[in-house]
């Protein structure tokens, strides 16, 4: 009788444990949209490098009421993580990190407030473009990435080249020369490798050769796309490139112009700081950032690549999510952030307060290029961006590869384009 | 009806509920976290469900299950499984008999060895991927360094670039991975045989080759048939090697993989929930492999 009244009082132990497990607790550590109810608190989902100072975010705090209980999670983790949250309709966060690439699909899924944006901010910081959708702003920049070319000087003297290059064909004839004169075995650095930083690479490409990459149907532009395959692939098969660039990650093929391996770079302005940093580059004080080469001439437009928050539709405290975004976002914070989290602004003004301070170090043609950015999307970034990215970076990769031609990449990036966009 | 009556039905009645109450807990564990699950996904299958069209979610029946079938990239990523699983099910069985054996001689320090063979299997698979890469990299990896410091080739060979090649090398990490687990089935069957066995043998005259193919093979069978299902599943459900490997591309993509991105990568969750299932009726069979092998018979 005994161990019979024990095993029910297991048994009924076991049950209410799971019961109890199963449970939702509405505490602080709870869901941010439960906490939000307060009114004074909410939830800030960011990877790492976004990260506020305690001391910032207490000043936050002491000027609004507003608490801020910071997640700071993995950047390929957010996008994962907001999905599957707002696919139970709840909020992981009520402010959330919003990258360029995802806001097509973020304004499809209706997962972003609106903000509302001055038309001084709109003007101070030009990546908004790439976040306004409809003429709905949905995300507001924070940290500044667009293409800016790097040069190695010396390398270049040392190959008796005197010039900075001005077009693509000054590019592919200076690394000819690189090469040959024995200077540099792969002076080209360019991610060929399967991942998106590839598609970026022919984005940019094509669209400072000729201005262009996609039509207003959404469909790529084959003219300006097979323009760039082409050059892409004369940097592969001249052997312009290094073999590794084909498998290991963008970045490792970006960083071989601070390694000293390769002569010229068109890539993150994130190297302007990286070449003068010396426990990451072995050659300071021998790269240049210029503006980008273009068809005839410099190029007259660059893509960005920015960074952004915005406030998620599920939150249950906008209001207090828009102050933060206001907040985190100001002139005065991003000076800020680019001395805590060595951020780059997304506001010209704050840049050109930081170059001229000589808070930005080498910074070359740095601010010129940021007064250049524009979307390469005309109908901004699509819904369908992650699985177009995939079969753009996969086609390129298996062109340097050698097992398609520029014709065979193009033909398969382009036929999954028009049928993502028709769907 | 009797004092005595009632209390023997109810003393028979308790008999019958207390097994199902007891068991309840773990029906609505498993209720919660594994059929229904099965089942939601089953029901995700059927629709058309991509997150970012949220206004656009219905029922289409088996359409999901009929494009999977039809598209190219499937079947690419079905052949790249197959390879993957049949290079990893032969080398793993023999690597891990052969280590089994091994380890099974009494020899000083045998414990040591036993905690070293099993290392790899303690790895995180990710982690061992980027410890190949290094040995694999056309670039500055150690084989290229080797082959080229020995003047065996004139060019790094790229191994990580072309289908079959990149392939071969995620199979030798899985086996890496898989070889200690399968290793350590196959020497606990070979210990459980006991040696009077053995001892009967020899007095019958046996030689070595006819008492491993008449006593060790069969009496070891069972235990390697768990291994080996075990091991068939890994080698299904592949992914993190083959992602520190060679990233998401296409090249080395299995299924698994073609299946996380459709649903993570792309969003689409409809379509992801159908290639699930059909990942998970191929690991099924499989399954069912391993419990038969758990319940046969052996005759020696």
């Amino acid at each position: 009788m005994k161990k019979r009244i024990i095993s029910m009082l297991l048994c009924v132990v076991m049950t209410a444990t799971m019961v109890a497990g199963c449970g939702s607790k509405k505490t602080d550590s709870g869901s941010s949209a439960d906490t939000a109810t307060s009114g004074e608190k909410i939830t800030f989902m960011v990877p790492d490098w976004g990260v506020p100072t305690d001391d910032q975010l207490k000043e936050f705090t002491d000027e609004t009421g507003i608490d801020v209980e910071i997640a700071e999670v993995g950047w390929d983790d957010i996008r994962e993580k907001l999905a599957t949250g707002a696919s139970a309709g709840k909020a992981v966060a009520d402010v959330v990190e919003v990258d360029w690439s995802w806001v097509g699909e973020f304004e499809a899924a209706d997962w972003l407030e609106p903000l509302e944006v001055s038309d001084e901010d709109k003007t101070d910081i030009p990546t908004i473009e790439t976040f306004t959708i409809n003429d709905k702003v949905l995300a507001m920049p924070y940290t500044n990435d667009y293409r800016l070319s790097f040069y190695n000087t010396k390398q270049f003297e040392k190959a008796g080249i005197t010039e900075e290059p001005q077009t693509w064909n000054d590019v592919l004839e200076d690394c000819r020369k690189l090469k040959s004169t024995g200077t540099v075995e792969y002076p080209f650095a360019l991610s060929l490798n399967a991942e998106e930083k590839t598609s970026t690479c022919l984005m940019w490409l094509a669209y400072t050769m000729n201005g262009v990459v996609w039509n207003d149907d959404g469909t790529l532009n084959k003219d300006s796309a097979m323009e760039a395959l082409e050059y892409m692939d004369t940097l592969v098969k001249e052997e312009l490139v290094a073999p590794e660039d084909k498998t290991s990650s963008g970045m490792d093929a970006y960083k071989r112009i601070c390694g000293g391996t390769a002569s010229f770079l068109t890539g993150p302005t994130s190297f302007v700081s990286r070449s003068t940093n010396p426990e990451e580059c072995s050659v300071i004080g021998e790269i240049t950032p210029i503006l980008v080469p273009g068809k005839d001439a410099k190029a007259t437009e660059t893509m960005a690549l920015p960074e952004a928050i915005g406030v998620t539709k599920a939150s249950k405290n906008k209001e207090a999510a828009k102050k933060f975004v206001e907040w985190y976002t100001s002139a005065d914070m991003q000076e800020r952030l680019n001395e805590t989290n060595s951020a780059i602004p997304t506001r010209n003004s704050v840049l050109e307060k930081l170059i001229q301070d000589g808070k930005i170090e080498n910074a070359g043609a740095m601010l010129e290029e940021a007064k250049l950015i524009s979307s390469p999307f005309p109908n901004g970034v699509p819904s369908y961006y992650a699985e177009m990215s995939s079969a753009m970076y996969n086609a390129i990769n298996k062109m340097a590869l050698g097992t398609y031609t520029p014709e065979q990449a193009y033909e398969e990036m382009a036929s999954a384009t028009e049928k993502l966009a028709k769907e | 009806m009797s004092a005595q009556q009632t209390a023997e039905s109810t003393n028979t009645m308790k008999k019958k509920i207390l097994p199902y109450l007891l068991l309840t807990p773990m029906i609505l564990i498993m209720g919660v976290l594994v059929y229904y699950p099965i089942l939601a996904t089953f029901s995700y299958s059927l629709k058309k469900w991509k997150l970012t069209a949220p206004a656009d979610i219905h029922f289409i029946g088996l359409k999901n299950y009929i494009d999977i079938l039809q598209s190219e990239s499937f079947w690419y990523s079905m052949e790249n499984t197959l390879f993957i699983l049949v290079m990893v099910v032969v080398f793993t069985t023999i690597c891990g008999c052969m280590v089994a054996m091994f380890l099974n001689i009494d020899v000083r320090g045998s414990g040591i060895l036993m905690a070293l063979s099993i290392l790899p299997w303690a790895l995180p698979p990710y982690v061992n991927g980027v410890l190949w890469k290094f040995v694999f990299f056309s670039g500055y990896g150690f084989l290229n360094k080797l082959l080229l410091g020995m003047g065996l080739i004139s060019h790094p060979i790229e191994f990580l670039s072309a289908r079959w090649t990149l392939l071969l090398v995620v199979s030798i990490v899985v086996i890496w991975r898989s070889t200690p687990f399968m290793a350590l089935v196959c020497l606990a069957g070979r210990r459980s045989i006991p040696s009077q066995i053995y001892e009967a043998a020899r007095g019958d005259g046996a030689t070595r080759t006819a008492t491993f193919r008449y006593i060790t093979a069969p009496l070891m069978l069972p235990f390697v048939g768990v291994g080996l299902t075990s091991t068939s599943v890994t080698a299904i459900n592949v992914f993190d090697e083959i992602v520190s490997l060679s990233g998401y591309s296409d090249l080395g993509k299995n299924i698994l993989m073609e299946s996380y991105l459709t649903t993570f990568e792309f969003l689409n969750f409809g379509k992801g929930a159908a290639m699930t299932y059909l990942v998970m009726f191929c690991a099924l069979i499989l399954g069912v492999l391993y419990l038969r092998s758990l319940n046969k018979e052996v005759e020696y």
